[in-house]
């Protein structure tokens, strides 16, 4: 039988007394099911109180922070969508200057950091500014409406990037914005992924345990923009790294130094079906098997150039990653 | 002791003076010799602040933005296509509030290219919630810098500190450098009540719906308004303890009885003080000097133009299609008085052409020998011009 | 009316005044859900449970839980034919958890510890029920009837309490002192055992019924079947059974050199393995399969499987799909049988017939033959509630109908498991019922208990791990009665209990508080009402069920909302 579970303690008094830090609470507005503000509370919860936020324009920021409400627990400020690491940087420059040790993270979508606040992200790594910038790279312009990025993957289908008679979504590829990133010769940066939170709780740790600019991806799901439902944003955020569509990497001063192993590749088909913006390309067509076969041959590409393939069982790779325990905390 | 500098060289100790904990700069011609001293400061160890050398204007005024949030005393300085690269960061400081101070070294905007001076960057970014503070010489460009952290954090505004490029900045003069103990008396160390601390985290920048977003722009509005009064306790407070005295809102010098009046904001005032003594034979007129553009001091002008019969305005800019900027204010500010005087507005300038001395009498036989001028470009030599353009 | 911040700032943690709880069209509820181990233990054992306790290190509370079913853990865990293995839904995954050797290890740890069972004695003057046969079914009856605080009468033909237990398992499949401990403590809890009492010779049933509110029948059944081969009987016939049965209690063995023994149970195959011991050829011949992945369910011979693959190391020959069709005889003297290929197939009225085929005969030289084809009842002193049927006609709660007060149940019951499990069960079930019934409560509803399906499980989260190789006995070895199987360690049997999938029961492994989007699961430091750690915050869930599809162990379910 269902039952309501209930405790003796109010719930109010319950939430108060979580034994975890809170970064993010309650009564945000992100859709059913969000990868995003999955994402951020992971985050954030991880980087613990000590720090404050500088938050590009876009959807967390719309969803956190409707006046005179917000659910971050954390000194946050959003300022314009294309300055956040300037941003970053003049917070961080305070503290230092205050002899502070409180630590800045930065904040964006993927159109705030491949796109309009690239400039600003490149230029807070290049001053070697002491901040871990997130990314939550959900793949296009959701917050406008689902408008294409340069992070959103080949073939998908955006309102700037239809399929057509002519078209079969986007026509060029996603920007490898960790290369250009990690070209910087920062001393960190990562990929992670939603599905993953263990690993994303490590990344920060360790991104955070780094004097210097530091650079952390997070695959994030939008149900709504990639057409999948609610309930199923950890396992597509898995299902993406599971067929080595978005590897889950680390490069420290450029190079590469871990990789979560694949202990066997899914095939990129398994991750695009669930998502109506790649529906397209199940259809019965030359145009669309070819599309697929691209899409496959991309996976295929980044498991060699990253060498994902694992070549026994480990612990720590696509499959055991977040293996539960009984008792939990997992994560700590 | 006076000290012979250059009008950067001025503002960088002016600066420094006024211990900011972030500097942000991106270069941009004639700003560059301030942030350029300012680097000199802090890299033989007299100025200890981040100097932050930014990528863009963009990402200057944003790294202000920031570090004041953080709770650190920042600054920094533009010019230009700069201020208007800076537009929407400047359009969100003071929409946040926040207490930061900048240096305009006005300049001409492009196209076509001038890297001379006018007034039209600043002009540009009026409606972006800044205090705007117009100096004359380097002398009160150094003084109202000072100032200009004490308005910005008393009212939590920001401040632009604008001087004319090239003409204030890049001119060697004897001025007066005030002493540490001077500028600490004066200005607190840097306080500021909204400051992101992990220990009260509050949430800046929010998302404001039509319910709400009227009252915030009215209380943005009505902060500025009472900012005059921050203003002319600054300028009253800094003169009791220097000696040195701009006017608050604006300054008038001139015959009491004079009929005529010529109002003007940066530099050209200076050009017009000379001008007055160079021909005596000229009629009687009162130098209105408009220190503060923004909050733009209606009642103040309204007292200072009260008898006049003509007023001319002199300015450095102008709205094309429109006419001239702080000529259209002046205009509809006076249009309350009963007696309002005539309104000639002329931009006089552009781009950094010079302005002669003997332009003083040219303007005054033109406000008294014609009807008003809504606007002319004064000193445009229209021949120049194919005869369609003219 | 809210006062307007200077620039808009808000303070933090206010989004709590937002309650996105009223977007939801759908609900998150725990949804405690059988898992298959359980719901296939035909002694009502919940496997799952005291897999998790064990896990948790509280062993004796393990112990206890599949005491609350099953009073003989240290037997079944080592003779029970571990139908939960079958289910386990990690079977389907790699391997199904070594349930048995828990159980084992934990019934042995009972007796090594002397773990009190979770009983209190029934009021002095409390109500008295009878239980007649000390088998499996009427052990666990008395057990349980004394747990709900009867009084009990236990009745036995033999000196020895254990029924089949003692007669008819060989001790290298169950060791005596096992035995002999586990049901000596459990008649020590106040069970009033009364030995060699015959029903029919020392006490009649009537007698029984006038000083017990009821009576619980679990004879077993002692009476072999008649056997002939179209008409013909060798001379110095014996049953399967009686020659088990003089091993077991005697040691002895029939003088023979080789032997076909007809039937598929684990009489015919703990015989053929005797035999082999006193150095004899032995051959099994059935009509069914051998058991293994091809084999029809209603169609695999009854024994264990597992001893069958013992059997057959030890060298037993198998003849499956194989029936008798003829005796060779020199006089009255067997010198071999003549087999045919045979299968159970449809008749067009849907039953089913042995049909075996012509041409395929074949003759097995041997000379003795031993039929093991079961055993009916003996009605002594029961004629009445048998009705001459070979067996007790009764309901799933043991009642035999138009008897009032009495029950039935173990290998007596018609549609029996024949198995030690199978009469556990009955016997828990009829103690319930008799409760019940002296209560004047009603039955509860035949419940179909549904085990959550494997689909329900997320197997991303359960990491692959071999199961535990239980050790066992040179082949070589096997000569006499020295237990086969010689169990797990404590880490092996630890390490089974945590490859638990733990279905349908919420293990606290924080996925839904760590996974929720909007910090709408709350943990808590002590069980909620439905024994998990988390409470939903209605107020915020959105109702996205992200955490049913993340629970790994299928604890979350959806449910509409108007």
């Amino acid at each position: 039988m269902s039952t309501v579970s209930e405790t003796t303690i109010p719930i109010a008094e319950l939430r108060r007394s979580q034994l975890r830090f809170r970064g993010l609470e309650a009564g945000h507005r992100a859709c059913q099911g969000c990868g995003q503000a999955l994402a951020a509370r992971l985050v954030t919860e991880a980087a613990g109180p000590d720090v404050m936020i500088a938050n590009a324009t876009g959807c967390l920021e719309i969803f956190t922070t409707p006046w005179p409400q917000s659910a971050w627990r954390l000194p946050w400020m959003h300022s314009l969508f294309e300055n956040t690491g300037a941003l970053a940087s003049g917070m961080e420059a305070a503290l230092k200057a205050q002899g502070k040790s409180t630590k800045v993270l930065a904040f964006g979508g993927d159109g705030g950091t491949f796109d309009i606040g690239f400039q600003a992200l490149s230029g807070m790594l290049e001053r070697g500014h002491n901040v871990l910038y997130v990314c939550y790279d959900n793949e296009a312009y959701m917050n406008t409406g689902i408008q294409r990025s340069s992070s959103t993957p080949h073939a998908a289908v955006t309102t700037t990037s239809p399929s057509g008679k002519a078209r079969m979504g986007k026509r060029h590829l996603k920007k490898d914005i960790i290369s250009i990133i990690a070209a910087h010769h920062i001393p960190y940066a990562a990929t992670a992924s939603a599905a993953y939170p263990s690993d994303i709780r490590k990344k920060v740790r360790r991104a955070l345990a780094i004097e210097g600019p530091t650079f952390l991806l997070i695959h994030s799901p939008c149900p709504l923009g990639w057409g999948h439902d609610g309930s199923q944003t950890v396992e597509v955020a898995r299902l993406a790294v599971q067929c080595g569509l978005f590897p889950l990497i680390e490069l420290e001063r450029g190079e590469l130094t871990s990789v979560m192993p694949l202990r066997s590749a899914r095939p990129v088909k398994d991750y695009l079906k669930p998502q109506q913006r790649f529906r397209h390309l199940f259809q019965d067509d030359t145009r669309a098997a070819q599309e697929l076969e691209h899409l496959q041959a991309l996976a295929d590409h980044n498991i060699e150039v990253y060498g994902l393939r694992g070549t026994n069982a480990d612990p720590l790779d696509s499959d055991g990653a977040d293996t539960v325990r009984r008792g939990g905390m997992r994560w700590a | 002791m006076p000290q012979a500098l250059e009008g950067s060289q001025a503002i960088a100790q002016a600066v420094a003076l006024c211990r900011p904990e972030v500097v942000a700069a991106y270069p941009i011609t004639p700003q560059t010799h301030i942030v350029e001293n300012i680097a000199k400061l802090v890299a033989d160890g007299k100025l200890n602040c981040e100097m932050v050398s930014v990528e863009s204007e963009f990402s200057a005024a944003s790294v202000v933005l920031g570090a004041v949030a953080a709770g650190s005393r920042a600054y920094t300085a533009s010019a230009s296509q700069g201020i208007l690269l800076m537009a929407e960061v400047l359009y969100n400081i003071a929409g946040l509030r926040i207490p930061a101070v900048m240096t305009c070294a006005n300049r001409a905007v492009a196209a076509p290219l001038s890297i001379w001076n006018d007034q039209q960057d600043s002009m540009a970014v009026r409606d972006a919630g800044w205090i705007q503070l117009y100096c004359a010489d380097n002398q009160e460009a150094v003084d109202t810098t000072i100032q200009a952290f004490r308005i910005a954090e008393r009212c939590e505004l920001p401040v632009m500190v604008c001087m004319d490029g090239f003409t204030l900045t890049h001119t060697l003069e004897p001025l007066e450098v005030p002493s540490q103990e001077q500028v600490d008396g004066f200005l607190p160390p840097f306080s500021f009540a909204r400051t992101l601390d992990p220990r009260s985290p509050i949430s800046v920048g929010t998302l404001v719906d039509p319910n709400y977003y009227s009252e915030a722009r009215h209380s943005h509005h009505h902060a500025l308004l009472r900012a005059q009064e921050e203003i002319i306790a600054a300028a009253d407070d800094w003169g009791q303890l220097s000696g040195r005295h701009y006017g608050g809102l604006l300054q008038v010098d001139g015959p009491e009885d004079a009929r005529l009046g010529i109002l003007t904001l940066g530099s050209v005032l200076g050009t017009l003080a000379d001008a007055r003594e160079e021909y005596p034979e000229a009629p009687a007129a009162k130098l209105i000097k408009l220190r503060s553009f923004r909050p733009f001091p209606v009642e103040a002008l309204q007292q200072a133009c009260a008898g006049l019969s003509d007023l001319i305005v002199l300015e450095r800019a102008l709205s094309p299609g429109g006419g001239g900027i702080v000529g259209a204010e002046v205009r509809a500010a006076l249009s309350e008085l009963p007696d309002a005087p005539r309104v000639h507005n002329f931009a006089v300038g552009l781009g950094g052409r010079d302005v002669p001395l003997d332009i003083y009498p040219r303007l005054l036989a033109a406000a008294q020998s014609s009807g008003p001028t809504r606007f002319a470009i004064f000193d445009a030599e229209l021949d120049r011009l194919p005869e369609g353009d003219r | 009316m809210t006062i307007y911040t200077r620039g808009g700032f808000a303070l933090p943690g206010t989004s709590v005044e937002f309650k996105t709880g009223s977007w939801r069209l759908q609900r998150p509820l725990h949804w405690h859900r059988d898992a298959p181990c359980h719901t296939a233990c035909p002694a009502g054992e919940d496997a799952q449970a005291y897999l998790a306790r064990f896990a948790e290190g509280r062993l004796q509370e393990a112990w206890e839980t599949i005491a609350g079913a099953n009073p003989l853990p240290a037997i079944t865990g080592r003779v029970c034919d571990h139908p939960c293995e079958s289910g386990c839904n990690r079977g389907m995954y790699d391997d199904p958890i070594a349930i048995h050797n828990v159980e084992r290890f934990l019934g042995d740890m009972a007796l090594s510890e002397g773990w009190a069972y979770p009983v209190t004695a029934p009021a002095r003057g409390a109500v008295r029920v009878a239980v007649v046969g000390a088998g499996p079914g009427g052990l666990s009856a008395a057990y349980h009837l004394f747990r709900r605080g009867y009084r009990v009468t236990l009745l036995d033909a033999l000196p020895e309490a254990g029924g089949t237990l003692r007669t008819a398992l060989p001790a290298y499949r169950l060791p005596r002192d096992i035995l002999e401990r586990e049901i000596e403590r459990l008649l020590a809890i106040g069970i009033t055992f009364l030995p060699q009492h015959m029903l029919g010779r020392d006490v009649s049933l009537e007698e029984l019924r006038a000083d017990h509110e009821a009576v619980f029948l679990a004879p077993g059944r002692q009476q072999s079947r008649e056997w002939s081969v179209q008409g013909s009987v060798p001379r110095d016939l014996h049953t399967g059974i009686e020659v088990l049965q003089d091993w077991i209690s005697m040691g002895s063995v029939p003088q023979v050199s080789s032997a076909a023994i007809v039937g598929g149970g684990n009489t015919a195959v703990d015989l053929a393995r005797i035999l082999r011991r006193a150095g004899a050829e032995a051959h099994v011949i059935t009509h069914n399969a051998l058991p293994g992945p091809d084999a029809q369910p209603d169609d695999m011979m009854a024994a264990l499987p597992r001893e069958v693959a013992q059997a057959m190391e030890e060298g037993v020959v198998f003849h499956e799909h194989r029936g008798i069709r003829r005796l060779i005889l020199r006089g009255e003297k067997v010198v071999g049988v003549e087999m045919v290929r045979m299968k159970k197939l449809r008749r067009p009225d849907g039953t089913l017939d042995r049909v075996g085929f012509e041409g395929t005969e074949t003759v097995l030289h041997v000379d003795q033959v031993i039929p093991a084809i079961g055993q009916d009842v003996a009605p002594d002193g029961m004629e009445g509630p048998l009705g001459r049927k070979p067996f007790f006609e009764t309901d799933a709660w043991g009642r035999v109908a138009g008897h009032d007060g009495i029950f039935a149940g173990g290998d007596a019951r018609f549609h029996s498991r024949g198995t030690v499990s199978g009469a556990v069960g009955d016997g828990r079930r009829a103690a319930e019922a008799i409760d019940r019934l002296l209560r004047g409560l009603a039955l509860p509803e035949e419940g179909t208990a549904e085990a959550i399906a494997f689909e329900k499980i997320n197997l991303h989260y359960y990491e692959h791990a071999p199961r535990a190789r239980e050790p066992v006995l040179p082949v070589e070895q096997r000569t006499g009665c020295q237990e086969i199987e010689r169990g797990l360690n404590s880490e092996q049997v630890a390490a089974e209990a945590a490859r638990c999938f733990s279905c349908g029961t919420c293990f606290a492994c924080d996925n839904c508080w760590t996974l929720c989007p909007d910090e709408a699961v709350l943990k808590t430091k002590e069980l909620a009402s439905d024994g998990s750690h988390y409470v939903f915050d209605y107020d915020y869930c959105k109702g996205c069920g992200l955490c049913v599809h993340e629970c790994p162990c299928g604890f979350i379910a959806m449910e509409d909302e108007i």
